[in-house]
């Protein structure tokens, strides 16, 4: 491959990995715990919804009560299938279904009695799951429009990550075959550090195309609609809308079938399917709709986790079979398949934990990409015999890169805990976000006031103990049920803890070896801060200092 | 053409930057809407919108990451820009020659 070519691409690929870098390691961290975004919202969620779960024969019965008490859920409710910790009541619905969805929801619940009576009552649920979602998203940058306006700008940032994956790629080519998937594990950090890079980003190149590009279309699809329909589509409609058609009966809470007749008809025309919630969406009004949600792990589905059905709460008629995994039409079923792609809710847990590994990969590729960078700058300075102290900029990109990647990995954790023990003290998402950004501008502030020599080796031990504190919480509530804090016992939840404290001990690790290149690795480089440094501009090996 | 001594090419980073920016994403968006047209089931297969509008960040991306290969950015622009045109108007007569309203 020509010189030229290959200069001009790693030029863009530095420049794009660079400035897309810090952005997407928070979005893939993140993005990896929302891979089990049910179980943490169960494990987030305070004890107390010990609440009479119902029998199917009564879902009729305290739908038709709750409409007839409270209006609001005229707006529609869910009527959830199967108990849960993070879930209110057998129905469930919005006291302020005005409310845009930024302001904090107003949750309330109902079940039925033993004596059959309607019993209702505002419950409590956890933003802390749908925080996480949200830093997934937004990589943490905030404000918002019409669209959150980190959304926006993670688009943006995934142009450039489209760009740095194929410029990557473009540069491996000539030693793609010679040096593929070989690790030197030699003196030479900076080479360990890069083939480590290379063989990463390599293998895992298909998912990351998939992730830039259809972050692209979440970002911008408003856009990209909008041309289709300027330029091809013009006065036709781009969605068709479901025919309003004369049901024949008047649309009264008399007039509903009862939720299992649904769920019957359901079953013969799609048996794999497994139903978990029924949402009714505007139940007494001409347009009623009962949206089924249930997950069908024979197929791709739309959602994060759940595919859907529409159904004529009064008819029972299938209206709408396009989200019915294993039923859509032939588009449907491609576009269905990159979204499930992207979310990984296919082949069920399995799947998820090797989107954990994807997304932890990734998070490793752009931290790595950011240290070869700084790497790479002070092996030019050498070469140019000027002073071996580092040049500025290097110094503040690699402070930058260790405080935002550190901060983020830390700051989850600790409002993750200071959710439970601070519980009741202000508005719940009010206090995770106090939490996140406080740990997270701090451990900035601290990364360029230490130098990301120091700064690494503490920031990543702190993030080690802040994960190590999910667990700690845990046992402590356990122990001493008085505690403000609390734990939820069932294996999903625990699952949570478990793996906090995996991740706080992996963390520690990290962080011991790093102090060994810190302290005791090549002097002239920005990670050292051991003694004075040895200055030797004819050193070619990065040499070890005794111990 | 690729083997002339004068062939390396020059970075011109903004002007290739702006060509796979705004004519990668229009040479996207016409080559989605001959899909649309020509591809199977034609313009009214039902939910076909949401492909193709899926598939643009692909096309508009291949475009804007190969532009850089381009000797200079004016080559780009009109090179690119030639091909954009060209697949506009394919798009724009693609109508009258399947005879849709």
């Amino acid at each position: 491959m020509r010189a030229d070519i290959i200069k001009t691409y790693k030029t863009l690929h530095t420049w794009t990995g660079l400035i897309a870098g810090m952005a997407l390691f928070i979005a893939f961290f993140a993005g990896a715990m929302t891979m089990f975004k049910g179980p943490l919202d169960r494990w987030a969620t305070p004890p107390g919804n010990d609440i009479q779960w119902v029998a199917e024969d009564q879902w009729l019965p305290l739908m038709q009560q709750t409409l007839a008490a409270h209006p609001a859920a005229a707006k529609g409710f869910t009527l959830h299938l199967q108990p849960g910790e993070n879930v209110g009541a057998p129905l469930v619905w919005d006291a302020n279904p005005e409310r845009s969805r930024f302001d904090p929801q107003e949750p309330w619940g109902a079940t039925l009695n033993e004596r059959g009576e309607l019993v209702t009552a505002p419950f409590e649920t956890s933003p802390m799951a749908n925080l996480i979602d949200m830093l997934h998203q937004t990589a943490g940058i905030p404000g918002n429009g019409h669209h959150l306006f980190g959304v926006y700008v993670m688009g943006a940032v995934s142009i450039l990550y489209a760009l740095a994956i194929v410029s990557g790629l473009v540069v491996l080519l000539p030693t793609l075959v010679k040096d593929f998937l070989i690790v030197r594990r030699g003196k030479n950090l900076k080479r360990f550090w890069l083939d480590a890079h290379n063989v990463v980003g390599l293998t895992s190149l298909p998912f990351h195309l998939m992730i830039a590009l259809t972050v692209i279309v979440f970002a911008f699809h408003d856009f990209l609609y909008d041309a289709l329909s300027v330029t091809v589509y013009k006065e036709r409609p781009l969605f068709e809308m479901h025919e309003h058609h004369d049901r024949g009966v008047d649309t009264v809470a008399e007039n509903l079938l009862p939720p299992e007749a649904l769920l019957a008809n359901l079953k013969t025309q799609a048996p794999d399917f497994v139903p978990r919630e029924m949402m009714y969406m505007g139940p007494l009004g001409e347009r009623a709709e009962v949206r089924i949600a249930g997950e069908n792990l024979e197929h791709m589905v739309r959602g994060a986790d759940r595919g859907f059905a529409a159904m004529d709460p009064y008819t029972a008629e299938l209206e709408g079979t396009e989200y019915l995994p294993g039923q859509e039409d032939p588009w449907t079923e491609i576009v269905i398949s990159i979204f499930a792609l992207h979310f990984g809710s296919y082949g069920g847990d399995f799947m998820r934990w090797v989107y954990v590994f994807m997304g932890l990969a990734g998070a490793f590729i752009f931290y790595s990409g950011n240290l070869l960078w700084v790497e790479t700058r002070r092996r030019k300075q050498r070469r140019n015999g000027g002073p071996v102290e580092q040049k500025r900029n290097t110094r503040l990109m690699a402070s930058a890169t260790v405080g935002v990647c550190w901060g983020s990995v830390a700051g989850i954790a600790l409002s993750m805990s200071a959710g439970k023990w601070l519980h009741g003290t202000m508005a719940a998402d009010s206090l995770y976000l106090w939490a996140y950004y406080l740990v997270f501008l701090a451990s900035v502030g601290w990364a360029f006031w230490r130098g990301p020599g120091r700064g690494a080796v503490e920031l990543i031990a702190f993030a080690g103990l802040a994960w190590l504190t999910v667990p700690m919480t845990a046992l402590l509530a356990w122990l001493i049920p008085a505690v403000p804090a609390w734990v939820q016992t069932a294996p999903g939840p625990l699952a949570v803890d478990g793996s906090a404290l995996l991740a706080g001990l992996l963390l520690l690790e990290m962080a011991r070896r790093t102090a060994k290149r810190v302290f005791h690795g090549s002097t002239d480089s920005v990670w050292y801060a051991g003694a004075q440094p040895i200055v030797d501009e004819q050193a070619v090996d990065i040499r070890e200092k005794p111990a | 053409m690729a083997k002339s001594k004068a062939a390396t090419i020059q970075p011109d980073w903004i002007s290739k930057t702006l060509a796979g920016a705004l004519l990668g994403l229009g040479l996207a968006v016409a080559i989605s809407g001959l899909f649309a047209w020509w591809g199977p089931g034609g313009l009214d297969a039902p939910n076909k919108v949401q492909f193709n509008m899926w598939v643009i960040p692909l096309y508009w991306m291949t475009v804007w990451s190969l532009v850089y290969l381009f000797r200079t950015g004016l080559r780009a622009w009109l090179v690119l820009g030639a091909v954009t045109a060209a697949a506009h108007v394919a798009l724009f007569v693609t109508p009258q020659i399947l005879g849709a309203s």
